[in-house]
């Protein structure tokens, strides 16, 4: 059985790989790059030369491309100490046409020139475009530059072995004073006194290693975190794991101990500080309050992660889909060809081919009807009541899809031998249906429980646009129309290890409940 | 031994009852005594046995005639009422009674007086067409791939690693990042719609062919040295038309659902073309101060998903050779 999993595992992990770069492929060699240009109101007000140095600028910032513009290769010369910093002025001024170069200048392009083109680099070089002699037309500066498409194995490899980050004590490169790892069972965040043991790192990227705290799941850990890639566009910046597990919604002020002892209202969650150079030093405000560098911090806020909301709608709306549709689908079942068979199949048919908008549509307007919120606000975070609708509308279809299967899984089971001997030996009707068809029938609903509660992360994607659920299932939206390549592919790595996950999961449920499945001997 | 033999003359039989010439017809003796059987023709008897499927069937027709003569016959005017300010906005009720009963008007007008009426019509056309093309690249391909893929198991082994690792990724991510790779339009949205969309029908075709490729009449059949081809076709082929109906039957309305909420989110069809899907997101921001702007195309649309749905699942039921007798 281990064997069998591992191998599962090892199978799943690759094809994990495979969509991933699937995705890549698609999203950084298919899509029209001048695509994110479509919104961006900075595009339209830049022309000529400069537009085309921006949109490079842009696309190496959505990933695309490794971008060298001239100037930063002269910094990086008088940085290894290959070029004199008082010479720099001198180099740096390109001419406006190539023939209009110093012979200094002329050196440095060749220099420059001849390096990248050896490393697959392609140099553009953009004459000046003038309106008169001495007058450039409108963006029509000169530039150099050059650049590079980033290949597709190296973009994965890039991926991948930079996915699992531990933070370690060598993390910071500046002086730091003593690096290590130190226990304490004190935790200084609540004062020093309350029992609440902790990890503190110096040197490491995280001040916290490990920690507890009033939010669920209790304890937390920086050690080990998981890079699945950094937001372009819709939370720029911020990496995936961040963006879809940070806090949202209002800030929260609550009572901080500083570092330096110093107690004040605010948001400040002085778990999450990170290392940061010299930023102690830059104000007098995080003088006043850190003693050291760990000073970037995330705030507290009063609503839940996109993961959170999504697993929390999710979840709810499983439990609600599971125990509404098995029993209905048992009485359908047990009522076939009677009345409310026929309303449920109503019912099916219902879900099954109108839109699912337009049901969703259906469903809140209905709801709206009872004076239900129709939107989700993040702000009234004690507002139980905004929950009801999603849940309802993510939870009525999946019962639709228990009430199809179980019907149709009993009445196939009915006319099986088996159920006649039963019968025939006596047993009544409920303990036929209680003991054996419904044992038998839910066998395959038994194997998809994993996937519907991991599947609860996803999100409904549909639902949550619907109704302005801040959730991974809008993000996922909003990354498509902003083009925030970093975002599709981490989204697609956690959908699709979703995925996996939960067949596996699904299979190893399946067989604990049913002995006759078994997956170490070849079935035949 | 002669004492054993009984005479014919003292059996006193006469001639005609001992001996009588019987015709040998070759082509009667051919003929079989069961009634004629056809297989379409039976299927028809089946599915108008139920008087619910002429409703159906009319309702179908309906639909037909409304999304693709009706827009021919009348000439869909944007902006023919737009001078007329009181024809803006107005709902049923009140286009009854500014313009007087009118086809056009039957569900009221959009903001510059334009008739809802024709165009979720309009609408109609685009999505029930690129629904029906959907439906048959993805069942042409899929029940072909699926076929082949269910005999050779060579193919079976390539074919299911393709399919685990495509069907990790939820269909409707692949579904936007192709819309969003492509320039939207019709052309485009067929084309996401069907590049994956066909690896679901082949996996669930794969798994029929398969439970029936192993039977015993298909083994007596390779016995006799019937080629793959031949078996596919005659032997297999007929006994997955209901699967293949009824399967057809639920993929219709789902691209239908697929056109609504990609145009719903913006991904969905070119800004010249009408589909119910930019209807409803159109209608979506003032949907509290118009809403039947918003209703109408959501209730044509579903109108239409359930009666194509209905229409097929019944043909796919009538279709079964075991609902013939």
């Amino acid at each position: 059985m281990t064997k069998y999993l591992l191998k599962r595992l090892l199978r799943g992990f690759l094809s994990i790989v495979m969509v991933v770069a699937i995705i890549m492929i698609l999203i950084y060699t298919f899509i029209n790059r001048k695509n994110i240009f479509g919104q961006d109101t900075y595009w339209t007000k830049v022309s000529s030369n400069q537009r085309t140095v921006y949109e490079y600028t842009r696309w190496e910032e959505y990933g695309y491309l490794d971008l060298v513009m001239y100037t930063d290769w002269l910094n990086d010369l008088i940085k290894n100490g290959e070029l004199a910093p008082e010479n720099r002025d001198k180099v740096a001024s390109i001419g406006k046409k190539i023939a209009d170069d110093t012979p200094e200048v002329a050196e440095y392009v060749k220099k420059f020139t001849e390096y990248y083109q050896n490393n697959g680099y392609t140099v553009k070089r953009l004459e000046a475009k003038m309106l008169t002699a001495t007058k450039y037309l409108g963006g029509g500066k000169e530039y150099l530059f050059a650049f590079r498409d980033k290949p597709l194995i190296s973009r994965l490899w890039n991926y991948f072995s930079k996915m699992v980050v531990v933070d370690n004590i060598h993390y910071v490169e500046e002086d730091i004073g003593e690096r290590g790892i130190k226990l304490t069972l004190h935790d200084p965040v609540y004062g020093g006194d309350k029992f609440a043991p902790a990890l503190i790192g110096n040197g490491t990227k995280h001040k916290y290693l490990l920690y507890f705290d009033d939010r669920f799941p209790f304890i937390h850990q920086n050690l080990v975190t998981i890079n699945i890639g950094t937001s372009y566009s819709i939370n720029q910046g911020i990496d995936i794991v961040n963006t879809m597990t940070d806090p949202q919604g209002k800030q929260e002020p609550r009572e901080v101990i500083y570092p330096t002892g110093l107690v004040e209202q605010s948001c400040d969650n002085l778990h999450t500080a990170t290392y940061s150079a010299g930023s102690r030093d830059k104000s007098i405000i995080t003088q006043e309050r850190f003693t050291d560098d760990y000073t970037k911090v995330t705030l507290y806020k009063n609503g839940l992660s996109k993961i959170g909301y999504s697993f929390i709608i999710g979840i709810i709306s499983t439990i609600f889909a599971y125990a509404l549709g098995i029993p209905i689908g048992v009485i359908m079942a047990r009522n076939k060809d009677k009345l409310i068979d026929k309303l449920g199949t109503i019912y099916i048919v219902f879900i099954i081919a109108v839109p699912s908008l337009a049901y969703i549509f259906m469903f809140r307007a209905f709801g709206s009807l009872f004076g239900l919120p129709t939107t989700f606000m993040m702000e009234d975070a004690g507002n139980v009541l905004m929950y009801v609708l999603p849940i309802v509308s993510l939870g009525l279809p999946s019962v639709a899809g228990f009430m199809r299967w179980l019907r149709r899984y009993m009445i196939d089971q009915m006319n099986s031998d088996y159920v006649k001997f039963a019968r025939s030996g006596g047993l009544s009707e409920n303990e036929i249906f209680r003991k054996h068809i419904l044992k038998n029938a839910a066998i395959p609903i038994i194997h998809g429980i994993p996937g519907a509660i991991l599947g609860s992360v996803v999100g409904g994607i549909i639902t949550e646009r619907v109704y302005v659920v801040p959730g991974t299932g809008n993000l996922l939206t909003s990354a498509i129309n902003a083009y925030d390549n970093g975002v599709i592919v981490g989204i697609t790595l956690f959908y699709a290890t979703i995925t996996i996950v939960s067949l596996i999961l699904g299979d190893i449920l399946m067989s604990m409940v049913d002995p006759r499945i078994s997956f170490t001997t070849k079935a035949r | 031994m002669n004492e054993e033999l009984v005479k014919i003359d003292d059996l006193g039989l006469s001639e005609e009852e001992l001996f009588s010439h019987y015709d040998n017809n070759e082509i009667e003796s051919e003929k079989i005594t069961a009634p004629r059987y056809s297989y379409w023709r039976s299927v028809f008897r089946v599915f108008f046995k139920k008087k619910i499927n002429i409703i159906i069937l009319g309702l179908l027709l309906l639909v037909i005639v409304f999304s693709y003569i009706y827009p021919i016959l009348v000439s869909y005017e944007q902006w023919g009422n737009l001078r007329n300010y009181e024809s803006w906005h107005l709902t049923p009720g009140e286009a009854y009674r500014v313009l007087g009963f009118n086809l056009h008007t039957l569900l009221g007008t959009y903001g510059a007086g334009e008739s809802i009426w024709d165009s979720v019509w309009y609408g109609a056309r685009t999505s029930i067409s690129l629904a029906f093309l959907c439906a048959l690249i993805n069942m042409v391909i899929g029940v072909l791939i699926g076929a082949i893929w269910g005999f050779s198991k060579k193919v079976d082994i390539i074919m299911t690693e393709v399919y685990n690792v495509i069907a990790n990724v939820p269909y409707l991510l692949i579904v936007m990042v192709f819309v969003r790779i492509l320039s939207p339009s019709f052309i485009t949205l067929v084309f996401a719609l069907t590049i994956t969309g066909w690896l679901g029908i082949a996996y669930f075709i794969r798994t029929q062919v398969i439970i029936i490729r192993d039977r015993e009449y298909n083994l007596a059949s390779r016995c006799l040295g019937t080629p793959i081809f031949r078996i596919a076709t005659k032997n297999i082929l007929p006994f997955m038309t209901s699967v293949i109906v009824t399967l057809a039957a639920a993929e219709i309305p789902s691209y239908i659902s697929y056109e609504v909420f990609l145009s719903y989110i913006g991904l969905g069809l070119s800004a010249n073309e009408t589909s119910l899907g930019k209807l409803i997101e159109a209608a979506n921001g003032a949907m509290n101060q118009f809403p039947w702007e918003f209703w109408s195309p959501v209730a044509i649309a579903s109108i239409i998903a359930v009666v194509l749905y209905v229409a097929g699942q019944n043909l796919g039921d009538a279709s079964d050779p075991r609902t013939h007798m």
